[in-house]
């Protein structure tokens, strides 16, 4: 773009005038008046060779008015900024240090090629300037410069420089030393590189912890990021690390009392003594709980962070669950992040104050907030063996309000606790049968339904209850079929002589009406079990499930571990891997496209994976890879989807009720295998499954069942969960 | 790992001012702002957006994240790309509201708007293009953006101005330490103290307290000459806990005496924050919410009605400024009440909202309010909890009291005040 003719009329030509006045005042006035256009997106740009010539003044306000306008054109129009390269140089040997600093700064940000080769020379003095405020502004201009020529960092010795700089006599300058370093190192790996660019010795960890204490917020983080890419040599190193960390806990900045909390975890590994762990743990409380004085925003990140840290030490809270409680006024995601937070904390002692808060809870106007509330309700059951009787009472209790959400919310709560305590509330079940027909979402009845036909011997009209679901089956959505085939199943052979005709009747409509081939397939199943050999019918349909946990963690050990490592970033807010979610900047592009191309891969490997029904630790990992969890029509984005997938939501490890046709299957086969492998891991669980589909089932329709569509992804992995869950 | 910049949007969600962005795309800054006013028009309550929202970026490779505040009228965003800290955006972005405020007192957009050539240097000053903070402590702020103050504009009319006129700033920075300025000259050498406690807590319907917890602060208004080394020692320090404190606070000493011993940086600062937990037997230690409320609410088809009764606990203390506050629930249209001691109420349509306000709760009577309300909802759902705020004038939860200010490295004798301020903010189940 070749530079314009000055203007000639309008409100560009009168500030030309102006910027070309005697009177020193309207010329400030006037660059004031051509920088407010500026940020209105007015051009501007014509004006160039008159703001230009006001740049060499003694007015550093005036000075810095102009260079904000050079910056704004830097990008569009680099020829013209060539025209100042010679005062920026000019001004980097200025008395005032303001000014130097203030000159080598600009130059950085102003990503002109041409301005760059300008630029070694005068950033070469800065570096080794008397004024702590020019080198260490000089300091981060190296991070620039690399970003868009790491060559002439390299050939000019500026890496060296900045190395040698961390031992600087004024803090701040280490400071800013290290973020540069961390910048270059970052945007090195980015773009492949393999040697290491910034490695953290003993020598520089001793320098970086003196500097600690002596300079700002911003730098104290920086600091202690960089210490934690260090590795310990020895435990008596990790002790000594964490021992100056600590007092960082005490910052009144929450970004610096997190990214302590990091380094203590990283570093507390190398840690031997037992008795300085649980002293250190117990130190990271107090800020922590701090934290939730802070506005919500700051809670919201802290309370993430913290669920993470409760789940690799469940001990640092213990006797702080009462500033979890939830206040009304709230915002959602603070409270259902407290929610998950108080059932991590729950144990036999709390657990009373957590039930009437809980029931408190249930009875809000907010009906997300009231059904995860009354999930959370049966997490504790689940988790607490003592307390389940009184989460059962609050429930029944709930369902005595006949709000239809909070009903059907608790059915399915009411379900797993039957599949942890397996015949234990039977008293309950009238109750719950009373309220069948408020139940109209899918996943109320199939809990329902299954209750049902768990207990069909229990329960008197049994037969007439599903009765009513047979009559209506084929308007019921699939979950809800499959849950009815398998309780009148279940009923058929444990009530034989009343519920024949039944049987009869849902397995002609579910082989013949039906339009989902998942409930065709599981009715041929059942047909050939109960024609052949009803002994093995029973054996399998009626089999005993192992009950179902609480799990500790949300994600695998492994991610676990990686994302403490990365407490407070982004990564440990979405608990997920930073790859799955961000690319490595403006650099990185390709690098990202190669990530993108690995995770490709993954999927296909998970639906291999899925294919094969392979369990055990290939599983858990992949559960990793939930980078595209459908986002519930949701406004919120990626964090909400997370809060969604990371809730550890007992109900979805019920195999029973999953709209997902392979946790019903494995859960009707999961029998045949069960009797061998009681343990975690699963010996053989392909064994079991095959013996199921193989000699028994109708030849056309088994292999549907084998592939699920792409689209059940997400229900797929919390299949997998089943799995684990199962065996 | 840094942050990508700045921009502040007035309460329509129009752009004020925007930081460089000077390498990224010129949508970029843009995106977020439309990502943000979209996040917050599909969402119910405007609370309820997430703080860090997803923002896909201009092509597929390089999403990033915008975390957001809202302040006043005004919402601050922090787009960031790149796996980095949130909570240091929102570290930046509260530092950087507390810096406008400290320039300009109240934050508006005509303020902003009025003061823009600040707000610009400001950017440039704070936040390196790299993403780094720079300076951001108001003591050395000052030395390199002058505020707006009216000396400054009578100087710039007679023709004196900018930086290089003043003689203190020719070596910014200079002082050794870097939350102090160095050359402070007071004719009266004084410091402030204000005591804010703030008590949260959470009422169950018999009356005791679930949850009742006081978060304190120390602010500080420091006009000392030269380079005071203070050392500030108070009553009841050991029921203090979880303390977080400035960074000039040698924390040693506070761990060893409980004695707070610093050299203040100069003007307006926050020298600490604490939990307040009173010594008691039992293991949690609860403050005591002063006062009771008295509820009856009882609920009907297409309406309810409310009484309630008001008393203080405090013996010699008045309550201020008390709000009492009911969500009455989705379809509420109306209220009628009565309320004693000419006390007001007000009913808010929009938000649905019933209040009562007293001016001046007194530790003797009694306050009622009694009345009625009306719903197009068949069954109202009022919220669980009446909201209560209030303030205490001149009193602290945890009666701290400054018993000794001793001063070294300077020879003349300050004057001292300390003020104490307590708030309420309790909900009260029914």
């Amino acid at each position: 773009m070749s530079m314009r003719a000055p203007p000639r009329k309008g409100e560009n030509f009168e500030l030309a005038a102006d910027l070309n006045s005697e009177y020193k005042e309207k010329r400030k006035d006037a660059i004031k008046r051509v920088i407010a256009n500026m940020t209105v997106q007015k051009d501007v740009s014509g004006l160039f060779p008159d703001v230009l010539k006001n740049m060499q003044t003694d007015d550093l306000e005036q000075k810095k008015l102009v260079y904000l306008y050079l910056m704004n054109y830097a990008k569009t129009q680099p020829e013209l900024v060539i025209l100042a390269v010679n005062t920026f140089v000019k001004d980097t040997d200025d008395p005032n240090p303001l000014v130097r600093a203030l000159a080598i700064r600009t130059m950085g940000c102003l990503r002109a090629e041409k301005i760059i080769d300008y630029l070694c020379d005068p950033l070469q003095k800065c570096l080794k300037d008397d004024n702590p405020y020019v080198r260490k502004t000089a300091a981060l201009c190296v991070a620039k410069l690399y970003d868009l020529k790491p060559e002439l960092v390299i050939e000019n010795g500026f890496l060296e420089q900045l190395r040698d700089m961390i031992a600087d006599s004024n803090p701040m300058v280490v400071a800013n030393t290290v973020e540069a370093l961390s910048d270059i190192h970052i945007a090195a790996v980015a773009s492949g590189a393999t040697k290491d660019t910034f490695v953290v010795t003993t020598d520089i960890v001793n320098k970086l912890l003196v500097a600690l204490n002596e300079c700002s917020e911003w730098g104290r983080v920086a600091i202690l990021n960089a210490l934690s890419r260090y590795t310990a040599e020895d435990a008596g190193e990790s002790e000594h690390i964490c021992e100056r960390v600590v007092p960082q806990f005490q910052h009144a900045n929450a970004s610096v009392v997190l990214t302590a909390i990091k380094v203590i975890m990283i570093h507390m590994r190398g840690i031997n003594s037992e008795s300085l762990t649980k002293t250190l743990i117990r130190k990271m409380a107090p800020p922590l709980v701090t934290l939730l004085s802070n506005p919500p925003e700051v809670q919201w990140v802290a309370l993430r962070n913290i669920n993470l840290l409760l789940q690799k030490r469940p001990d640092i809270l213990t006797n702080e669950m009462r500033v979890f409680f939830c206040k009304y006024n709230d915002p959602l995601y603070v409270k259902v992040e407290k929610l998950d937070i108080m059932v991590r904390l729950a144990t036999e002692h709390n657990v009373d104050p957590l039930l009437s808060e809980l029931k408190e809870y249930a009875q809000e106007v907010d009906v997300d907030f009231v059904r995860r509330s009354i999930k959370a309700i049966g997490q504790t059951a689940i988790k607490i063996d003592e307390a389940a009787e009184r989460c059962v009472n609050v429930l029944l209790e709930l369902i005595g309000t006949r709000v239809s959400y909070v009903v059907q919310e608790a059915v399915v709560v009411m379900k797993d606790i039957f599949r942890k305590y397996p015949s234990t509330y039977e008293g309950v079940i009238p109750t719950l049968c009373a309220n069948l027909d408020e139940l109209d979402e899918p996943e109320a009845k199939a809990s329902l339904i299954w209750i049902i036909g768990e207990y069909a011997k229990k329960i008197d009209n049994a037969d007439e209850l599903l009765g009513i679901f047979v009559d209506t089956f084929t308007e019921e959505s699939y979950p809800v079929q499959l849950q009815t085939l398998t309780a009148v199943v279940k009923l058929y052979l444990q009530k034989p002589e009343s519920s024949q005709g039944l049987v009869q009747k849902v397995l002609n409509t579910a082989t013949k009406d039906c339009d989902s081939p998942d409930v065709r397939d599981r009715a041929y199943i059942y047909w050939r079990l109960l024609s052949t050999d009803p002994g093995a019918a029973k054996a399998v349909v009626l089999a005993v499930r192992p009950p179902i946990t609480l799990p500790r963690t949300t994600v695998s050990p492994a991610l676990l571990e990686e994302l403490l490592g990365e407490i407070p970033l982004l990564a440990s807010v979405y608990h997920k891997p930073a790859e799955t979610f961000v690319g490595r900047g403006r650099i990185g592009a390709d690098s990202m496209q190669r990530k993108g191309t690995d995770l490709a891969d993954d999927r296909l490997a998970t639906q291999k994976a899925l294919q094969t029904v392979a369990a055990g630790q290939q599983a858990e990992n992949l559960l990793d890879f939930d980078d595209d969890v459908p986002n519930d029509g949701q406004p919120s984005g990626l964090a909400a989807t997370t809060v969604l997938a990371s809730t550890p939501a007992a109900a979805n490890l019920l195999a029973g009720t999953s709209s997902n046709p392979l946790d019903d299957l494995v859960s009707i086969f999961g029998s045949a295998s069960l009797g061998a492998t009681s343990s975690p891991a699963p010996a053989n669980p392909m064994g079991g499954f095959g013996f199921g589909t193989s000699p028994l089932a109708p030849a056309p329709a088994v292999t549907p069942v084998l592939s699920p569509q792409p689209p059940a992804q997400p229900q797929a992995q919390s299949g997998q969960d089943d799995l684990l869950g199962l065996f | 790992m840094a942050i990508d910049g700045l921009i502040i949007l007035d309460n329509t969600g129009r752009a004020i001012a925007q930081s460089g962005f000077h390498s990224f795309p010129s949508a970029y800054p843009l995106l977020h702002i439309d990502a943000l006013n979209s996040a917050l028009a599909n969402s119910p309550r405007h609370t309820d957006v997430d703080p860090v929202i997803y923002v896909q970026g201009l092509n597929l490779d390089t999403p990033s994240a915008c975390c957001h505040i809202r302040r006043g009228e005004l919402r601050y965003l922090c787009p960031v790309s790149g796996d980095v800290d949130p909570l240091y955006a929102f570290a930046f972005l509260q530092t950087f509201v507390d810096i406008l405020r400290e320039y300009f007192g109240h934050l508006s957009a005509e303020t902003l708007k009025d003061n823009f050539d600040i707000v610009y240097q400001l950017f440039e000053e704070t936040l390196d293009s790299g993403g780094h903070p720079l300076t951001t402590s108001p003591n050395a702020l000052r030395d390199i953006v002058l505020p707006p103050t009216l000396l400054h504009k009578v100087l710039s009319v007679a023709g004196v101005s900018g930086l290089a006129s003043s003689s203190a700033n020719s070596h910014p920075f200079a002082s050794p330490i870097p939350w102090r300025k160095a050359g402070v000259r007071y004719n009266n050498n004084e410091i402030y103290f204000d005591v804010i406690e703030t008590l949260e807590a959470i009422v169950n319907k018999n009356g005791q307290p679930a949850v009742s917890t006081v978060w304190g602060s120390v602010d500080s208004n420091c006009k000392l000459s030269g380079t005071p080394d203070l050392l500030l020692t108070s009553s009841n320090a050991q029921s203090l806990m979880d303390c977080s404190f400035h960074p000039c606070v040698r924390l040693q000493r506070w761990a060893r005496d409980k004695v707070l011993s610093f050299v203040p940086p100069d003007g307006k600062f926050r020298l600490m924050d604490y939990r307040f937990a009173p010594a008691t037997a039992s293991a949690v230690s609860q403050a005591a919410v002063p006062f009771i409320l008295r509820t009856g609410v009882a609920v009907d088809e297409h309406g309810g009605s409310i009484d309630l009764t008001l008393s203080s606990r405090l013996t010699t203390r008045t309550m201020e400024n008390v709000y009492v506050e009911l969500y009455l629930g989705e379809g509420a249209t109306g209220a009628n009440c009565l309320a004693s001691h000419n006390a007001s109420w007000t009913f808010n349509p929009k938000s649905q909202t019933l209040v009562w306000e007293l001016k001046a709760v007194v530790p003797s009577a009694n306050y009622t309010f009694r009345g009625s309300f009306t719903s197009t909802a068949e069954n109202p759902r009022p919220s669980r909890a009446f909201s209560v705020r209030f303030e205490i004038p001149q009193h602290n939860f945890s009666a701290i009291k400054i018993e000794q200010l001793k001063l070294t490295g300077e020879v003349y004798k300050p004057y001292k005040g300390m003020r104490g301020t307590s708030f309420g903010n309790v909900e009260w189940r029914w």
